[in-house]
């Protein structure tokens, strides 16, 4: 027993002293293994942190949304078209909407405005447990909005510290107080988003009294949904209705490999994949050969050296996987993935300041593990054994 | 070259052992600003930074091209958000 625990000893002795004096060898396969697994965590971090924030807000939209649309292209909405949905049994929560964006001229950039109805109870009392600091009937008392981080930021680098003035359909400019900001850390919703009453903006994008953007509403029994929107169709020829279960299966879905970016990112990573796999089965053949004979040579089994480069491999694959994906972990959750978010959350107008929530989804690094570790230990292990099992003069030529 | 082999383990160790207290400790449950938010507006699409002809909110706008509207019209998202 203490002999084994010597030979033991004097195995992982000789195993490390391979590692570090022959770092050389394994560097370059580590390095570029740790940018490839980075890469890769990185982008399904970003992925499932947005997904699961976007699938788990998504509880709190209206099951649906209805829209006028005109020559294929969605228009104003007749706010009359709110008494005759009320009027279909099991709909709830109906409300107009207005929304839309504003674009600001002189820097081609624009902000998405939305008007609220805050005379709407459910809505006032949201409103005040958003922005505590700001009292709603000062609020409403002035043209006032609440912005989001990214317009406060674009405003005041451009001087409107206090004020901006709206320039609207019909050539008025019309000067709404900047009250608030919104909390930074809803930064993924609402990096563009202003919010302000919805008469003011009613006013700002020319709509008339009785125009809205379109109307939501609840149908708490989810087996009437079909039924209703049966119904909808038979009430208005020129709609379209958008079901939040459609949403759900679009987000659900939202990465996968029909998007071009991950066909990329996959592609890219296997091809450099493979590369690395072929580096390290060339060099087990041509470098490792002379060492693989003398170590049979002085009476190490093949057993042995197969232990001995497995081991050396499962260094290397762990090392290069744990450097990688913590790395990754803290780019995204920590930094805030700066340069890949704008890939995500695209960088032609505002900038986003946004904070991704921390979602791992073990399945998917379990996976990125096997895919990295078996091949990895296959293109070492394979050629190590068939030069193992020659005799040793001949694996030293 | 055991020293070095153990410290560089216990590196690794502590590198996991940050990033799970990280994990454990943060909330995972998106703010509740952004429920209130979308409760007052029902908008859940991220707050995309595309250009003004590109659809700002996900599967409801629409990409259309201002100057040539019979022309295909330009989203760039469309290479991350495959629907």
């Amino acid at each position: 027993m203490p002999g084994n625990m010597i030979m033991k000893n004097a195995f992982l002795h000789f195993l490390t002293l391979l590692l570090f004096k022959q770092k050389g060898k394994h560097i370059g396969a580590v390095l570029i293994s740790v940018i490839i697994i980075f890469l890769l965590s990185s982008v399904l971090f970003i992925s499932s942190s947005l997904q699961k924030t976007l699938l788990d807000t998504l509880e709190y939209q209206s099951d649906f949304t209805v829209s006028r649309v005109q020559a294929g292209k969605s228009v104003t909405t007749p706010v009359d078209w709110v008494d005759k949905i009320i009027e279909i049994n099991g709909v709830t929560k109906v409300a107009p909407r207005i929304y839309g964006r504003y674009f600001f001229a002189p820097r081609e950039e624009s902000f998405l405005l939305f008007g609220v109805d805050f005379f709407d109870e459910q809505s006032s009392k949201v409103f005040e447990s958003l922005v505590k600091e700001v009292d709603l009937k000062s609020f409403l008392t002035t043209e006032s909005m609440l912005v989001g981080s990214g317009v406060r930021s674009f405003l005041s680098k451009h001087y409107y510290k206090e004020n901006f003035s709206f320039k609207t359909p019909k050539g008025s400019f019309k000067k709404v107080k900047i009250e608030e900001v919104l909390p930074s850390q809803s930064g993924l919703i609402s990096n563009d988003l202003i919010l302000m009453p919805i008469d003011l903006s009613r006013e700002i994008f020319g709509l008339e009294e009785n125009e809205v953007t379109d109307i939501t509403f609840n149908v708490p029994n989810d087996a009437e949904w079909d039924n209703i929107i049966a119904k909808l169709h038979l009430l208005f020829y020129d709609i379209r209705v958008v079901e939040k279960r459609e949403i759900k299966k679009a987000y659900e879905n939202l990465y996968n490999y029909k998007g071009g970016l991950f066909l990329i990112l996959y592609l890219v990573t296997i091809v450099t994949f493979m590369l690395i796999l072929y580096q390290r089965y060339s060099m087990v053949y041509s470098t490792e050969r002379k060492e693989i004979g003398i170590l049979r040579a002085v009476g190490w089994s093949i057993k042995d050296i197969l232990k001995l480069k497995f081991y050396e491999t499962v260094v290397v694959v762990f090392v290069s996987y744990i450097v990688g994906v913590v790395l990754a972990y803290l780019y995204v959750f920590i930094f805030d993935a700066p340069i890949l978010s704008q890939i995500f959350l695209g960088g032609a107008n505002l900038t986003n300041h946004v904070t991704f929530v921390p979602v791992l989804k073990f399945g998917l690094l379990g996976s990125i593990f096997l895919f990295y570790a078996i091949p990895f230990l296959a293109a070492v292990l394979i050629p190590a054994w068939k030069i193992a099992v020659t005799p040793p003069k001949e694996a030293m030529l | 070259m055991l020293k070095p082999f153990f410290v560089l383990i216990t590196l690794l160790v502590f590198m996991v052992g940050g990033v799970s207290m990280h994990y454990l400790l943060s909330s995972h449950a998106p703010e509740n600003t952004m429920i209130s938010l979308v409760k007052l507006t029902g908008l859940v699409s991220p707050s995309l930074s595309v250009a003004y002809y590109e659809p700002r909110v996900l599967f409801f706008e629409e990409a259309v091209n201002p100057a040539y509207p019979q022309m295909q019209p330009i989203n760039k998202m469309d290479l991350v958000y495959a629907r």
